[in-house]
């Protein structure tokens, strides 16, 4: 090895082969110096510039529960007559209500995160063998950039104050109140709850689109689903200052998100089982053929029973307050009823043409009935919400029919359950609205006569009813399209669609490597 | 009487079935099978980590037919099945000294 001498590297850089070399490794050398510096000392600043608020706020948010709840423990002490005077000298909010809501919240948030488990194990049990691994791994991969894209903007874009159609605030969390809005809720509670919600509204999308879609694809548009169309579709009916929210004569009411997160769920997953086209083999019902039998029952059935018991979070957490003790029972109340009686008719429809129980359309009916019930269940009475469900789960049996006929590959269901009843639930609003309720509040129920909503069937007028068919149809037909460019922008990337090599070997080989099952035979019969 | 017995990779069997359908086959049974032959086996991947796969799964398919049907049976599943890579798969024809319906009790050719 030769010594390194200044005379040989001078000689050397006569030689523009030999410059061109050492420029590239010098720049190299100093690009990398130039990281180390922004690491070391832009990214403390960074950091602190977030903790620091956080801690500050957390430390005031902590002194203040502390305080309340001394407050409250003294007052409980005291009894009923000292109580009284207490809470008459402390601003509206009794000082257990704002923890009390936070709580709930975020308990509610924790049941709409596990609906992810929901989906995943009922877009498994849908898929074949060969595509386990990826419906599984989209459904996770989902959540992680949701989590990401929604803390960077999306929270900023969907509940930020702007214009009526996009928010401009709360970029990377920053800046944000201790509370939200007048919720009284700790923002980052109602942060948590809001990412649970638009983590679902991603995945619905995935099933629409399983057994052909590349990953690379699915990551491409899932962060257009979750960092673009649901932020921003959603700003207009959830945002502080969304239009929908201002129209005349009746403002659109979405509780849960019939609209906001199935509809426009539904609407991308159509869009994108439309440009995918269907699976290779899959022949339909006019062409003489049929629908690809999910793998294993179990697993969905399973699935469809969690994705139940995480909508006790999606509605009833919606009143954002656990103070409206009326309002979070009838909710509740009013999910498990639309499901029962969506299972029950799509169970009993089903069964003349085939002289079949059909467990599979079951589970859709069920889910059916409760996409529906998901804008409406403030506001209607039980009885309401068993209609609501029993028209849902006929809707999503002829929806299924009529996607067949057009020849649309939707393996899971995920246009005529999310998408249709999401469309049916909002409009049902328009007619099953009691008028007896209006709006919950963070220390309980307003029912102030211009909160209150009612519906043509209650005598309401068709107020209302226009109010739900503009904005389900601003939303729904918006998203569609912006959906449609979506895809084929995706499409014309080149991942979109797996290779059909990829495709008949199976998703799970071609692009993870290993099935779901190694130690089982694959089947292809 | 002659009995065939293909190995085919399992995504080809779709095709298969088409293609014997269209020269006049009526039944066959087929199996989930696993081997390897000069193809050996594939890795696969676990939580990052490769792992040797000896045995592959393959699809066995039997149908038993008439002397003058085989060249055609034969042609058809090569034709479906052939992607030109190794590990297509083997087609062995075997002579089949009696067939019984076991409903009727046919024998010979009328109960194929």
């Amino acid at each position: 090895m030769k010594k390194f001498t200044i005379n040989r590297f001078l000689v050397k850089l006569h030689d523009p082969r030999e410059r061109t070399f050492f420029l590239a490794l010098f720049g190299g050398k100093m690009l990398g110096l130039l990281a180390c510096f922004v690491i070391v000392f832009g990214l403390p600043a960074l950091l602190t510039s977030m903790t620091g608020k956080a801690h500050a706020q957390t430390a005031s948010a902590t002194s203040n529960t502390v305080a309340k709840a001394l407050d409250a423990a003294t007052n409980a002490i005291a009894g009923a007559a000292a109580a009284a005077p207490a809470a008459d000298a402390t601003p509206p909010n009794p000082p257990y209500v704002n923890p009390l809501n936070t709580m709930w919240v975020l308990v509610t948030a924790f049941l709409v995160f596990f609906m992810q488990a929901g989906f995943m194990f009922l877009e498994a049990g849908f898929a074949r063998t060969r595509e386990t691994v990826n419906v599984l791994l989209e459904g996770i991969v989902d959540t992680c950039l949701c989590g990401v894209l929604f803390w960077a903007f999306g929270f900023a874009w969907m509940f930020g104050s702007g214009n009526g159609f996009i928010g401009n605030q709360y970029y990377f969390l920053q800046g944000i109140p201790d509370t939200y809005g007048s919720t009284g809720v700790a923002t980052l509670a109602y942060f948590l709850f809001q990412f649970a919600f638009a983590d679902t509204c991603s995945t619905i999308t995935s099933g629409a689109m399983l057994g052909r879609t590349g990953f690379w694809g699915d990551l491409w548009y899932s962060i257009g689903v979750s960092g673009f169309l649901y932020p921003i579709f959603g700003h207009w009916a959830w945002g502080p200052d969304g239009w929908l929210n201002n129209i005349k004569p009746a403002a659109f009411h979405d509780f849960a998100g019939s609209t906001v997160v199935h509809t426009i769920g539904g609407m991308i997953a159509l869009a994108g089982a439309i440009v995918l086209g269907p699976r290779l083999g899959r022949r339909f019902k006019r062409d003489g053929g049929g629908p690809m039998p999910g793998h294993n029952m179990t697993i969905a059935a399973v699935g469809a029973v969690i994705l139940w018991f995480g909508w006790y979070g999606f509605n009833p957490g919606s009143t954002l307050s656990a103070m409206d003790m009326q309002g979070i029972a009838r909710v509740a109340a009013n999910t498990t009823l639309a499901a029962c009686s969506g299972g029950l008719a799509s169970l009993f429809f089903v069964y003349p043409r085939s002289r079949k129980w059909d467990c599979g359309m079951t589970l859709n009916g069920l889910l059916a009935g409760l996409v529906a019930i998901t804008c409406p269940c403030y506001w209607v009475s039980p009885g309401g919400s068993l209609i609501i469900g029993a028209v849902a789960g006929v809707f999503v049996v002829v929806a299924t029919d009529v996607l067949e006929y057009l020849r649309i590959d939707d393996p899971c269901g995920a246009f005529p359950v999310h998408g249709v009843c999401g469309i049916w639930g909002t409009l049902s609003l328009g007619l099953f609205a009691t008028g007896e309720f209006g709006a919950p509040t963070p220390t309980g129920a307003d029912t102030s006569a211009d909160a209150l909503v009612k519906g043509l069937l209650y005598g309401g007028g068709t107020d209302q009813l226009v109010a739900q068919v503009i904005g389900n149809g601003a939303i729904g037909i918006g998203v569609f399209i912006v959906a449609m460019a979506l895809m084929y922008a995706v499409k014309a990337t080149g991942t979109l669609r797996i290779s059909k090599e990829g495709e008949l070997e199976g998703l799970d080989l071609h692009e993870h490597g290993a099935g779901a099952y190694p130690e089982q035979v694959t089947s292809s019969i | 009487m002659k009995k065939i017995e293909a190995i085919i990779k399992p995504f080809k069997l779709e095709e298969v079935k088409d293609g014997l359908h269209d020269v006049g086959v009526e039944g066959m049974t087929v199996s989930e099978v696993k081997g390897f032959g000069r193809q050996k086996g594939h890795t696969e991947i676990y939580r990052g980590s490769e792992y040797t796969v000896d045995f592959l799964p393959k699809i066995k398919i039997e149908l038993v037919l008439p002397d003058s049907k085989v060249p055609e049976a034969v042609g058809a599943i090569i034709k479906a099945a052939k992607t030109g890579k190794i590990g297509d798969g083997k087609i062995f024809v075997f002579s089949v000294e009696e067939v019984i319906r076991i409903r009727t009790e046919e024998r010979g050719e009328a109960a194929v």
